[in-house]
């Protein structure tokens, strides 16, 4: 059985967790449609985000859409791979009589 | 949402609550359909109508209303589109799945030009591809049931004679756009409510 403290630390905390998990299924999401889901401040939030942007867990683009101001969240292709990492080492860590996925 | 310590329960509820979150927009799609819907079931109906009752010699220059439409389709899918907070993958593969359908109509068009006739079966048959897929996509049974309604309507289209073949493709929008898109409308005003 895995250690609990291999699961990534930088996706190991539930705002950033839960900001990733959005992005893992979209091909963008607005930042204020984050702060809706998650329920976080909008400070909190952009601290947790641009955690995840030096990561380089996600990219950041900021643009104006009719005049109003914009942030656009995308996951990378590394975050994508630290993702599914983490939720490896989740399920080895939650079942650990399970046996390994190969290929 | 606070910062502090999560069990592995913890992480795999965030995970699984904030994934389920991520839904395909359907408003758009209710829009299109009807849009559609009405604009086939309009001129498939003129066009009966004056090859019925008139000697109009090219009753099929009805059709042209389409060009129109599809800039209106494309225009309004844009603006929407662009105002968005999310946009995923589901969503974009609905917009592919109606755009390659735009673009396979036009080459079909182009190929049956000199036989319009084959056009009405042909359409029909294609059309019923996308309305099938976007079914599952956003898991609608009765866009299903419109795709499948499609590809029976292209027979009768096709082997139905000069008397009902003609009414296949007005039938075709009330069965496969009008009745699912009302539907739909229905569905997303109620969630929205």
């Amino acid at each position: 059985m895995k250690a609990f403290k291999d699961l990534d630390p930088v996706l190991h905390s539930p705002l950033r967790l839960a900001a990733v998990s959005l992005l893992m299924s979209a091909e963008s999401a607005d930042f204020t449609f984050i702060q809706e889901q998650t329920g976080a401040t909008a400070g909190n939030l952009s601290v947790q985000i641009s955690k995840l942007k030096d990561a380089g867990y996600i990219e950041v683009t900021k643009k104006f859409n009719n005049n109003y101001p914009q942030t656009l969240c995308r996951i990378t292709p590394f975050g994508r791979k630290r993702f599914a990492e983490y939720v490896k080492a989740l399920r080895d860590y939650l079942e650990p009589d399970l046996p390994t996925e190969k290929g | 949402m606070e910062e502090k310590l999560m069990s592995g329960e913890e992480s795999l509820k965030i995970i699984t609550e904030m994934i389920n979150r991520t839904k395909i927009n359907i408003r758009q799609s209710s829009f299109h359909l009807l849009f559609w819907g009405w604009l086939i079931f309009a001129c498939s109906l003129t066009e009966y109508l004056l090859w019925k009752f008139t000697d109009f010699a090219s009753p099929w220059y009805v059709w042209f209303f389409v060009i129109p439409g599809v800039f209106v389709s494309l225009i309004y899918g844009f603006i929407i589109g662009s105002k968005e907070k999310i946009h995923t993958y589901a969503d974009k593969l609905y917009s592919c799945v109606w755009l390659g359908f735009l673009a396979a109509s036009l080459v079909l068009f182009i190929i049956v030009y000199r036989n319009i006739g084959l056009f009405a079966p042909l359409i029909l048959t294609l059309a019923g591809m996308p309305t099938f897929i976007s079914g599952f996509i956003i898991k609608f049974r009765p866009l299903i049931i419109g795709g499948i309604t499609f590809w029976i309507l292209a027979l009768i289209a096709h082997f139905g004679g000069p008397s009902i073949a003609p009414l296949a493709m007005p039938v075709a929008m009330l069965t496969s756009y009008l009745i699912p898109g009302y539907l739909l409308k229905r569905k997303v005003d109620h969630e929205s409510v």
